[in-house]
Order: C-alpha cells, then structure tokens, then sequence
C-alpha cells in the first residue's frame, strides 16, 4: 500500500498574518489569508501591510500559532479592589488533522460499467473537481465529462470540469464521497481531479499534480509519458519545465516506490481494467479557537496589584512572562516572591505552569506584581513549538489603573488605522472578484454611493465595467431576440461615414494583411533581418499590414509562451533587428502589427509549493496576477474571465495593477519599437472588456483578436447554421465594444466545409448573406484561410489542400479585413494572389463592401461585391449577368473565376 | 416618463419628499393640506404621498414661485438626503423606455434576462427608473372586464427589485411594429361596427384606436369606450396596488394613435418620401360627421355640417397642392377654415380631457404622477398655415396660438405633459420640410409654463438622431425645465457598442457625475452644484 503524503497547497504561510484574519476574513476567501506577507516583489501595493507586520520567529512546524486581537473589553471605574481590567483574548492556532483520501476503481454493474469513487474521512466540505481526458488529447487540458458519467449534484466550471460535492453515501458512512460511474467503452483515456475543501478554500492535489486515474495504457498511446512511471497517475504538463511543481517532500520514498509499481500495473488496456484501491494520507489544517482571560486588580492591603489569567486550553500550558516599567515594553524580571511552579528562563523572563481548573475546563493562575510596574507582558507557550501570540506580539496587560491605558492596550492591539488601510486594500481586490455576486447589495443603495465622492476611483471605474459586462451581456441576447438584425443598419450607418475614418478595430477599412511569418520562423534566429529584405515586395504586391510574430522572450522558441515581456530578445532576432524591420516597413507604407500574448505569462520562479507562478523581469508580478481557477498554478488572482489556457499561468486582468503593467507596456512597444497595433493572442482567455481597456490606452491603428474556438457539427459533419459560433466572436467583438476586429473563424471553418465536400450552398447563411462574421459585422471580420497554428508545420485545422486559392478568391474579393498566410504568398500561388489582391485594391473593395450572394448551390457560389467585382466559386456554371453592367473577366484557377465591371 | 428638470420649488418638494416616498403610512396628510404657502414646508417636513398634494399644489405655485423658492434652499439642505446625493443628480430625473413588447401575452416577459441585465445597467449608471408599456390589446385582450396582468406585475417586480422607479404607459393604442393588436374582442366589434375607427376623406380606416367620436358612445357591448377605459385603469390600479407611489410613481395616460393626444392624420404616409406631407384631416367616420353636422347647425351653418374640408391635400402632398393650406388665401384663413379647425381641435382637447380627468381621479389618491403626451409635429411648421398639425387636431398657426389650450387642459387635471422630441433639432431636417422641431418644442413649453403645467421629455428618434444626444442635452439645462426625462427605447441598438456608450456619457453629463470627478476637490464640487440650483432658481423666479 502506498503512502505518498498530501499536504494541503498553502500550508506554511498562514501564520504570520492570522492576526488579520478576524478583519478580512468577510471580505477573502480562504486562500487569500496568506495574502500579506510574503509578496516581496510587489512590496509596492502593500507598504500599508508591511508596517504592520512584526514577524516574530516562531519556529513551529506543525501547527502554527497566532492570536486574534482582543474582542472585548471591559474597564469599569477604579474603586479599590476593584477589577480595573478585564479582557478576553480569543486564542486561534492551526493543526494539522491527518486524515487520507482514497480511490477506488471497481467494477461496477457489469464488465462495461465501472466506477470510481473518491473520498475522505476528514469532516469537512469536500469538492471533487474534476474532468477528463479523451483518448488521443494531447497536453494536459482537462475535458468536461459527458453528461451521462456526471453524478447529482454536480456544477459545470467554466467548459472543462465539473465540481461534485463529497458526501456521505449511507448513514454512519464514515466517508464522505463520491461515485462517478463510466462506460469503459467511451473513448476516455483518463479521469483527473484534485480535491478542493470549500471550508478552506485549499486545493488538495497529488504531488502538485491533479490526480489521474488511467483509463488505458498510456505507454500505447503516448509515448513521451515514460517519466509517469515512476509515480501514480502523474501527467507530464504540456512543458515540462514549468510544471515542476514540488509539493511537500514525500514521507516515505519507499511508498513512492509502492505506488508507482502499483500504477504501473493500473496502466493497462482499457479492456482489461483493473480495479485498485488506493489511500492516500492528508493533512488538513483545522483552526482551534481558545480564549484567555485576564483581570486586573488592586489589592488594598499589600498595595500590589493582583492579576488572574484563566484559559479554557488544556493540558500543561506554561504562562512566559515578564514585568514593564513603562511603554516601552522592556521585559523585566519581578522580584521573588513568584507563583509556585514558577521558573526564572535565562534570566529574561519566568515560566509558570498553570494550574488545571476544577473540572478540568482549562487552567488559571493568579499573579502577584508590586505596584512599581505598569505592565504584564506574556505569552503561552503549549510545547517546545507552539507558542500563543497576540497579533504576533506579547500580551500585554496594562496593571496602572488610569483608564487610558486599558484603552491604548486595545489600540495597540488592533492598530485599527491600519489595519482598516490594510482591509480596504485587500476590499478592493476582493471587490472585483466578487462584484457580480455583491452586485445585489449594491444596487440597493447604490444611488447614493455612487454620486458619493468619496467612493474611490477604483470603485468607480469597476462599477463602469460592470455596467459595461451588464449591457454586453444585455446587448447579445436582445440582438439574438430582435426580429431585424441590427448590423445591417450599422452597416448603413457606418457606410454613410467617410470611409478614411480610422478606427483600432477597422484601420481604413482598406487594410490588407499579411501574416509576415510561419511557425519555423523563428529556427533562423535571424528572422527580422530575413523579412525585411521582402519589405518592399510585400509593399508592392498591396499589403498594407504586416503581421510579425511575438517579440519577447518566451519559454517556447516560437514565441507563443512569453516570459520577460519588456525582453525583446526572442529567436526572431534582437531588439535592434526588430526595430530595424519595423523601420523598413515603415518606410515602404506599411502598417505593422505586434502579435501580442495577454493571455498567459510564464513564470520565473516557483512559489513555497513548487508551483511556477512568481514572476520575475521588469514585471515582477507574484501570483495575484495568475487565475485563481486554474489549479495547475494556484493563482491567487480572482477567477478567469474567460477560458483558461492550461499550459502556462493565465493572467488575471481584473486586477489594476497587471492592466497598468500592461497598458504600459504597450505603450510602450507602440512608442519604443514603434509597433502600429496589435495581433491579441488567444482572447477566449479573458474579457474582452479588458481588451477595450488597452485598445483605448495605446491608440492603435488597428486591432485583431484571435477568438478560436470550434464550430457545431452533428454526427461528424458540419451544420449549416453556424450562427452560434460567430454569435461568440460577436460577442467577443462587442465586448470589446467593438474596439478590434477578430479573425474570421466560422469563415474558414465554413469554407472547409464548402469547399472541400462540394457543398457550395453552405457559403450563404439563411439570409442570404455570408456564413460567417463577414455576414454580420464585416467591419469587425478579419477573414483568413490559414495561419501559423492552423497550417504551417502545426496543422492543426489546416485548410483542403489544393483549393487555398478558391480560399483566398473569397476573402480577397469579398468584404471583412482579408489576412494573407506568408506560406502562401511565397509559394506558386503567388501570381495567383498578386491578381486577386490587384483586383481589391483596383476595386476599391474595403471592409465594409456590399455583397449580394447570386448563387449558392451545391457545385457553383457566385456573388457580386459592390456591383464591381463578380465571382465565383465551384465547378458549376456562372456567368455575371449580361444587363444593364458589362462584365468583363480579370483572373481565374483553379474553381473560382472573377470579373470586373467595364 | 415624467420630465421636469427640478430647479423651481416643486422639484425641492420632491426632494425632500424622497425619503418618505415609501412610508405610505402618512397617506392621510394629503387632502388635509389646502393651505397655499405653508404647502411647501409642511410637504418637507411631514413628507407624504407627494405628487397628488403637488398635483393639487402646483397651480399654486406656479403663480407665486417667487415666494416660494425663498425658503427652499435651506429646507433641502437640511434635507436628509441632501448631502448624501449631489443635486446635479437629482437635476434630471432619467428614465429608460423598456421594449414595446416586454409584455406582448400577458403571461410571459419578453427578453426578460436581457430586461434584467438591462436593468442592473441602468441602476448602477444612476438611472431613476423605467417606462413599461402596458398594452390594453395584453391585459384585457381576450374579453371585456378579463384582465391579466401577471406580465406586468413580473414586470414591476423585477424593477422594484432592482430599486428602479417604474413609470406606466397605459395604452390604448394599437403598434404595428412589433405587433400589439388592439384587443380581440374589440377588432371583432370594430368588423362589425367599423364607424369606431378614424376615418379619413377617401374612407379609408385607420384601426389603431378607436375614433375620439365614439368616446361616449356606448359601442363596446353596451359600454363606453371611456368606461371601459375607466374600468382598465380601475383594475390596474388594484393590481398594482403595493407598487403604486412606491415603485411606480408616474402614469402616463393613452391619448390617441401612439398614445399621443392626435388625430391619426399621418398614418398613410409613405414611408419613401423624404419629405413628409400634411397628413389628412380625420372626420369622416360616421360619429364625427354627427358631431360635425350638430355642431354646425349650433352655429347656424348646417352646410359646413357636411363633411370636412373639400380641398385639403391628400396624405403625402405638400401644403400648395391644394388649396387649404395654402400660405396666402388659403382656406384655413377663410371663416368656414376657422369654424373647422376649432371645432376639430376642441374635439381632441376634449376628448384629452375626458380620459385625462379619468386618469387623475382614478389615480389621485395613489400617489403617482399622471401624464399624457403630446406629439410634437414639426414639419411645415415654418409655413403659417402649420398643416399638419392642423391635421393632426392643432389649431396652430401663425395667427393663432393651438397649445394654450392643450396646456390649460392639463393644467386643469393637474397632469403633467410628455413632449417628445427632444433629440431633433432643426439643423438636421430636410429643408423643403419647412420643419422646426426647436421652434415648436420651444412654443408649446411656454405655453406650458404659463399654464404651470410641468413638461417630461423624451427623444423621438429610435435609432438616434443625428446630434441628438447634444440637442438632448441643450433641452434639459439651461432655461429648460424638464421634471423628467424618459429615454426611447432599451433594446438591441440601445446596448449596442454604437450607441451605449454614447447613451452612458449622456448620462454621466446629465449628472454631471464625471468618472474622475473625485480628482476634483470636494469643497469645489459642491459650491459648483450650489451655483447651479441657485442658477435654477433665478430662472424659474423669472419665468
């Protein structure tokens, strides 16, 4: 049997900081109690913290020590004999409560149905967060279950897990648990969770890796995975050396060595699956809370002033004490006579045992100090680790009976200026986060709150945003709802404008683009230098934009994994050789555009868990600005506001101080490299408010976003409609209020389709206007067939081999914002192109160019753009109508022919 | 909605009345307060179910506004509410017109999660509520006296939830787009008894609402149009009981096509034509006619007693066409011109009153301000024969004044007025309209001033004026005096990236509440504020 230790992922730094737990803890979530202490290389946001910190060595390891300011206070007249003093102190400390999880794999109704089950015997709230993964997914992107495999109870997260609680299947259960029942038939190659204790907020994982349990043999379908042997169910991260994450050391290498023969043997043919039970040891830190009391009084008849310290802790708990004089707080040590049991510790302070109450309820002593001293200082001490603080400090006990001493004592205690500063700080941040869920409370008087100045800029600018999420949000169900579309009036709208109108999500409306790069670009080294020797002949083929590959230093050579972002040192060159190409392209009238990953950092360093979330470089972020939702990189950021790109820590642009790092350094590339706009890596990843929010702060001359994801299919083949799928790129597109274009998926898609079963009839939506985004918001489209992911030496959607000029035939002549792939341009279809684009330029067709579908059936589309250029594509027949126009024919290939009017 | 821009005593009023609006407990102040002056302070101070004592009040003030802005200032600041809300957004009370069709079967709401994230928009923008359509072709539509309204209730629920105000438009109307028919039962009289419809001079039917002429006739199975009517608003206020006062605070009274107080005289007007034409006189139903022959033997002229005038242009011609309207000599001018045109205009006004003094007695003891709205038909208004607001019921011309009496009818039932078309402004209508959208807006707001009657705004143009927000913007401050302002129409070009965040800048601007206002001092804020309201003051005064 195995047993491989799981600690929890944030174990080590609650205790410094507990002392703010009592004012934050309505305002956080549990795992943002390590919030103040350890940020050193953001230190700037929290100067307020620092000052109140006084770290005191305290050198407990297993269960960690604080106390919580005092709660009450109770100073009553001095008469004398009188209390004069008297408060509670609440004690909290943190223990560590073993207890193991267990997995188990068994057979279920019959060969084919299976289960798993999961679950935990420490008391708690317990979520079992998990997804799958199919057979043949690569990388280490979860899946959400089918419906069927999900049990009660369960909640979709996001679109690639799910989270069902724990419970106790039977009654006296000492589990709680859950049950996932599959069909080993599916195609699903793994089950991965990690355990999530809502109580805490901590995510339990297995050796900083969600568990997995093996489905089939990984060895057969996966080659590299040979470093998952030696240890149960891990899963090689889509790099490997950004998921080293180390958690805890094991307890015992030798359960290493039992698990990993075990989960050998687990790795079979899904066939034969075996069933296995595993237990796991966890640790949970559970908080136990205690008081101590402390009364002062005079006593009249020896004028010295008696001090009773009760607790309702147990066992030998040792008062370490001293004697003030003044404010100061030096400890001395009183003269004899001492409490019985009482020992004089290196000659700096004294140690008393307390004495077990009657009944055995906690412990009390009472102690004796001449009137010379104003103070009591202490602390309690359980063992040799675990010593009881107040806030980090020495209790102290004022023994003067001027009432303002009790009062100062308290002051002290709570430092409350601060620490209001401290929770308003921490307000601001969990604002954010929580500003849907707080929307409720607000609203209610928010008439008020809003027109009130003193309501802080931030408050402001977040409730803007929402108002902003609210209307978009609004805005795409009723234009879903609308009987008339609403773009065809814009369309109207915005052709009645004059057409030089330059705007960052349409440019001119006369952009054409050219994708200056492929995904082996950058194995020159010297790709910028290489480029822009054929400046000039872009120039003069028509381009207008030149898209270049990402800038900085990236953890991956294509550029795609950015590191160091103010680091313009990438395989594409150095930062003098990209301003050089910048320059030159520049200098031939060219716009050019900076690929741009806002998505996703990767880190420099690893926080105390292994876990690579600190940054480092001119940005030297910690892991506030990673995604709270991702537990591949435990973020302590608020929650994705998009999808979540697994392979590296995902950026959480709601917080202010990553968008002005951010903003910054866009400007920054505008104004240092002098960039024109931006290519906006994977935007699925995060709101596309926030995109508006750069785009206003850099001014670009034009803007793409890349929102990719996939088209509906029913049965394997492609449907018709594809309206859901650009309505998600719209939406994209509007809630970036229209500040960037986006490129043109569900035209690529659709074309595919079209043109590769013949299906030509697909190129009009049911409207009779185009498919794709082009049909909708053709200012906002940028239409491509191939790029470096989908083509190049990726491939992964890439575009019918043979037809790409039946492709670009489409984009070049009809409207939206046409990207050219630079594979295709230096390649034999050049002419072709060179044609094509000659005929948009000739024709003056920009972005927003009227097109009237003529024909779209199975073998021949035909359409006729701005009543100048007519096309088609397909082996069937057309000919542009003999009327009132004469047509006269400019180019053709390969299935597609065009014409211009005379 | 309601559209006063507050800077005279009423509007201080209001302002103080803000906290006890809900507190419906002090109801029974409200008719005991007959007094004139003291009014003012007392409202403050008591706080009570404000606008049915303002309604009463207002005639009042109106006359003596000078004497009573004196006091006020202090009362407001003494207010409790005056520091915690900055006066500018107070200033103008915005409301945002829901979808046509938010209710368009009275047991669902249309695009209610879009409604709903609409509406927590418009809060958190400091909206002050929105206006509900609510259809009598919904809620009584399947038969006489069977009224739903689980709809609307959803509705109203869903905005007192939010903590927005809800203003109600009762209409009694008809819309083609989106389609909301008149209800089914009355279509079928209208098969039958088709004389309840507008007819024009060609007979042709307009069947958006019924004529004005059968007001009083009992047509709809034994009843008047005006008691049924009556009886609409009877069960709506029972319904709406818990609301009224609190979330709905303003109603406004279907009058006409649109619900405006008009004759349908535009209906047929081809949607083509840049230019719009005059419009028809709408008098040949056969009630009217009746009307028309029994007022024309009264004076004595049975002949003109006939039929409506014989040479007035058809729908889409210009004014010289004919000779009606022609700007020299043209009939309107002749004696049977003016016999005419007064009798069709007291019709209208009459019948505005007639449903007006309904509303107010129906809905004066509720709380709630009663409005009716007016249409505002600019085009040919640079020509002196004004056609077609002749057609549409308007004796105005350049010799005569038409809105005074409008004005004195709602002054009369203490309602207030909605004028649309405060986003038009005349630089941008075609010139050979000879239209005058500021002119016009400009006659019948003095009008209403003089008569006190409190003016509500709201922009015509769906899908934005050119200019329109600006012209809003001039027809909200300054010398203009709007109690509220009603902004058309939330839906999918409302939110749209083209035109909301036009629509949130007006609204910061309206509230003068900049983003970055906190850079500001806030010793400078609030003089700033202070110089307004007292800018406001002196204007009323002089006015």
């Amino acid at each position: 049997m195995s047993t491989v230790t799981i600690r929890p992922l944030l174990p080590s730094y609650r205790r410094a900081n507990l002392n703010f737990r009592d004012r934050t803890k309505i305002l956080l979530k549990p795992n943002y109690i390590n919030y103040s202490i350890k940020s050193a290389p953001n230190a700037r946001r929290f100067c307020s913290f620092k000052k109140l910190q006084k770290i005191t060595a305290s050198s407990s390891t297993s269960t960690s020590t604080s106390t919580s300011p005092a709660t009450s206070t109770d100073t009553t007249p001095v008469r004398p004999g009188d209390v004069f003093f008297k408060e509670t102190f609440p004690l909290k400390r943190t223990h560590a409560v073993e207890g193991k999880i267990f997995v188990r794999l068994q057979k279920g109704k019959d060969e084919k149905n299976w289960q798993l089950s999961v679950g935990c015997d420490i008391p708690g709230k317990w979520i079992l967060h998990w997804g799958v993964s199919f057979v043949g997914d690569n990388g280490s992107e979860w899946d959400q279950p089918p419906k069927k495999m999900r049990p009660p109870g369960s909640v979709s997260i996001k679109d690639y897990a799910i989270e069902t609680p724990l419970k106790k299947l039977a009654e006296g259960d000492v589990f709680d648990q859950v049950k996932i029942d599959f069909d080993t038939r599916s195609d699903i190659a793994a089950i991965n969770f990690v355990l999530k204790d809502e109580e805490t907020g901590a995510w339990y994982q297995h050796r900083g890796r969600d568990f997995k349990v093996p489905l089939v043999d990984y060895l057969q379908h996966d080659g590299n995975v040979i470093g998952t042997k030696s240890t149960f169910g891990l899963w090689p991260g889509a790099l490997g050396q950004l998921s080293k994450m180390i958690l805890k050391a094991d307890t015992s290498q030798s359960g290493i060595q039992d698990s990993s023969s075990e989960s050998c043997e687990l790795k079979q043919e899904n066939k034969h699956l075996e069933g296995f039970y595993e237990e796991l040891p966890i640790v949970k830190e559970i908080i136990i809370e205690n008081t101590v009391s402390v009364s002062v009084r005079k006593c009249p008849e020896t004028a010295k002033t008696l001090l009773n310290l009760e607790t309702d802790l147990t066992g030998d708990v040792v008062v370490h004490w001293g004697v003030c004089r003044d404010d100061s707080k030096n400890w001395e040590i009183p003269a004899e006579p001492y409490p019985p049991e009482t020992i004089v510790f290196k000659n700096k302070a004294l140690r008393t045992l307390l004495q077990p109450k009657e009944g055995g309820k906690g412990c009390s002593r009472l102690f004796t100090v001449d009137e010379e001293f104003a103070g009591f200082l202490f602390v309690l001490k359980l063992n040799e680790n675990t010593w009881l603080k107040c806030m980090e400090n020495d209790f102290y006990i004022p023994l003067t009976s001027s009432s303002c001493l009790p009062a100062e004592s308290v002051q002290e205690m709570l430092i409350p200026g601060k620490a209001e500063e401290a929770t308003q700080e921490v307000s601001q941040t969990a604002y954010t986060a929580g500003i849907i869920k707080e929307i409720r409370n607000l609203v209610s008087d928010f008439s008020s709150d809003i027109s009130r100045k003193t309501k802080s800029k931030e408050a402001q600018k977040s409730i803007l945003l929402e108002i902003e999420k609210l209307a978009a949000e609004a805005y795409s169900i009723f234009r879903t709802s609308a009987p008339t579309f609403f773009e065809e009036a814009a369309v109207e709208l915005e052709e009645s404008k004059p057409p030089a109108k330059i705007s960052p999500g349409t440019g001119t409306g006369f952009e054409i683009l050219c994708q200056g790069f492929n995904w082996e670009s950058h194995k020159s080294g010297r790709w910028y230098t290489e480029l822009k020797e054929k400046a000039t002949e872009l120039s003069s083929l028509g381009f207008s934009v030149i898209w270049l590959p990402p800038p900085t230093e990236s953890v991956s050579p294509e550029g795609y994994m950015p590191r160091d972002l103010y680091n313009l040192s990438s395989r594409y060159g150095n930062i003098d050789e990209l301003k050089d190409v910048v320059n030159k392209f520049h200098d031939v009238g060219m716009k050019i555009l900076g690929d741009v990953v806002l998505n996703h950092r990767c880190a420099h360093y690893q926080n105390q868990n292994g876990v690579w979330n600190i940054f480092g470089g001119r940005l030297n972020w910690d892991d506030r600005a990673v995604v709270a939702d991702d537990p591949h990189f435990q973020g302590r950021g608020n929650k994705s506001s998009g999808d979540n790109f697994h392979a590296a820590p995902n950026i959480d642009h709601s917080q202010d101080f990553v968008r002005k790092d951010i903003k910054e350094w866009l400007c920054w590339l505008r104004n240092e490299i002098g960039y024109d706009g931006w290519r906006l890596d994977f935007v699925r990843g995060f709101w596309g408010g926030y995109v508006k929010d750069y785009l206003e702060a850099t001014e670009p001359y034009f803007a793409v976003g890349e929102y990719w994801d996939s088209l509906s299919y029913t049965y394997g083949e492609m449907d018709h409609n594809q309206d859901a799928h650009r309505q998600r790129i719209i939406d994209w597109i509007n809630a970036a209020s229209g500040t960037a274009g986006a490129f043109d998926v569900t035209t690529k898609g659709i074309l595919h389709s079209a043109l590769d079963r013949c299906e030509y009839w697909r190129l009009s939506d049911e409207k009779g206007k185009p498919p794709g985004v082009v049909g909708w918001w053709p200012s906002r489209a940028v239409t491509f067939i191939e790029n470096h992911d989908t083509g190049s030496t990726q491939g992964h959607w890439r575009f019918p081999g043979g037809r790409e000029m039946q492709g670009y035939a489409y984009i070049l002549t009809h409207p939206g914002t046409p990207s050219v792939f630079y594979d295709h341009i230096f390649s034999h279809y050049r002419q072709e192109i060179e044609a094509l684009l000659s005929v948009r330029k000739r024709n003056k067709i920009h972005c927003r160019s009227r097109v009237e579908i003529v024909k779209a059936e199975r073998d021949v589309y035909a359409a006729i753009i701005d009543e100048k250029v007519a096309m088609k594509l397909g082996p069937g027949h057309y000919e542009p109508p003999s009327g009132s126009q004469n047509w006269c024919f400019v180019t053709e290939g390969r299935d597609y022919k065009v014409w211009e009017a005379a | 909605m309601e559209a006063s821009l507050m800077g005279n005593s009423q509007a201080n009023v209001v302002k103080t009345g803000l906290p006890y609006r809900d507190s419906r407990v002090c109801c029974s102040y409200k008719n005991k307060i007959d007094d004139k002056v003291l009014f003012v302070n007392r409202v403050s101070f008591l706080g009570q179910n404000r606008s049915a004592n303002l309604r009463k009040a207002q005639l009042r003030f109106c006359t003596k506004a000078s004497v009573q802005s004196q006091p006020l200032p202090s009362d407001r600041d003494s207010g409790p509410l005056s520091s915690a809300r900055p006066k500018s957004l107070d200033a103008v009370r915005l409301f945002v017109g829901l979808p046509l069709d938010t209710v368009s079967d009275a047991n669902t709401v249309n695009h209610a999660k879009a409604i709903a994230a609409g509406l927590k928009a418009l809060k958190l923008l400091g909206v002050e509520g929105v206006e509900l359509p609510v259809w009598w072709g919904v809620a009584e539509k399947e038969a006489m006296g069977k009224y739903n309204w689980s709809g609307y209730l959803a509705v109203a629920e869903m905005v007192e939830k939010i903590g927005l105000k809800l203003h109600v438009s009762l209409c009694f109307h008809a819309l083609k787009q989106p389609k909301i028919p008149l209800p089914d039962w009355v279509s079928q009289i209208g098969e039958s008894q088709s004389s309840i419809f507008y007819t024009d001079q060609s007979g042709q039917q307009f069947k958006g609402c019924l004529s004005l002429a059968v007001d009083d006739l009992p047509v709809l199975h034994g009843k008047t149009p005006i008691q049924v009517y009556q009886e609409f608003c009877e069960s709506f206020k029972s319904s709406f009981k818990p609301f009224m006062g609190t979330t709905i605070t303003g109603i406004s009274m279907g009058l006409g096509p649109d619900g405006e107080l008009r004759y349908p005289s535009h209906h047929r007007l081809a949607k083509s034509s840049k230019i719009p034409g005059v419009g028809e006189f709408q008098c040949c139903d056969r009630n009217m006619l009746n009307l028309l022959q029994q007022h024309a033997e009264a004076n004595g002229n049975p002949l003109w007693g006939l039929r409506g005038p014989h040479d007035a242009p058809s729908y889409d011609e210009s004014p010289n066409s004919n000779s009606f309207f022609k700007d020299n000599g043209g009939s309107w001018e002749s004696p049977y011109g003016d016999f005419f045109l007064s009798w069709y205009s007291s019709q209208l006004i009459s019948h505005g009153n007639c449903l007006l003094s309904l509303a107010s007695s129906t809905f004066g003891e509720t709380g709630v301000s009663i409005y009716g709205k007016i249409p505002l038909i600019h085009s040919w208004y640079k020509t002196r024969s004004h056609p077609s607001e002749l057609t549409a019921g308007f004796y105005n011309t350049a010799k005569r004044d038409g809105y005074a009496a409008v004005a004195e009818m709602f002054a009369k039932n203490s309602c207030k007025m909605i004028l649309p078309g405060m986003d038009l402004s005349d630089e941008h209508q075609p010139r050979e309209s000879f239209s005058s959208p500021e002119s016009l807006l400009a006659q019948i707001r003095t009008a209403c001033n003089k008569h006190g009657v409190e003016v509500s705004g709201q922009n015509s143009s769906v899908t934005g004026a050119p200019g329109g927000f600006e012209q809003m913007k001039k027809n909200l401050f300054g010398e203009n005096v709007v109690d509220l302002f009603t902004y058309q129409r939330m839906g999918a070009y409302f939110f749209s990236p083209e035109h909301f965040p036009s629509f949130t800048k007006f609204v910061r601007n309206l509230n003068q509440l900049e983003l970055h206002g906190d850079d500001l001092p806030v010793e400078e804020e609030v003089t700033e504020s202070v110089h307004t309201n007292a800018n406001m003051n002196i204007q009323v005064q002089a006015a």
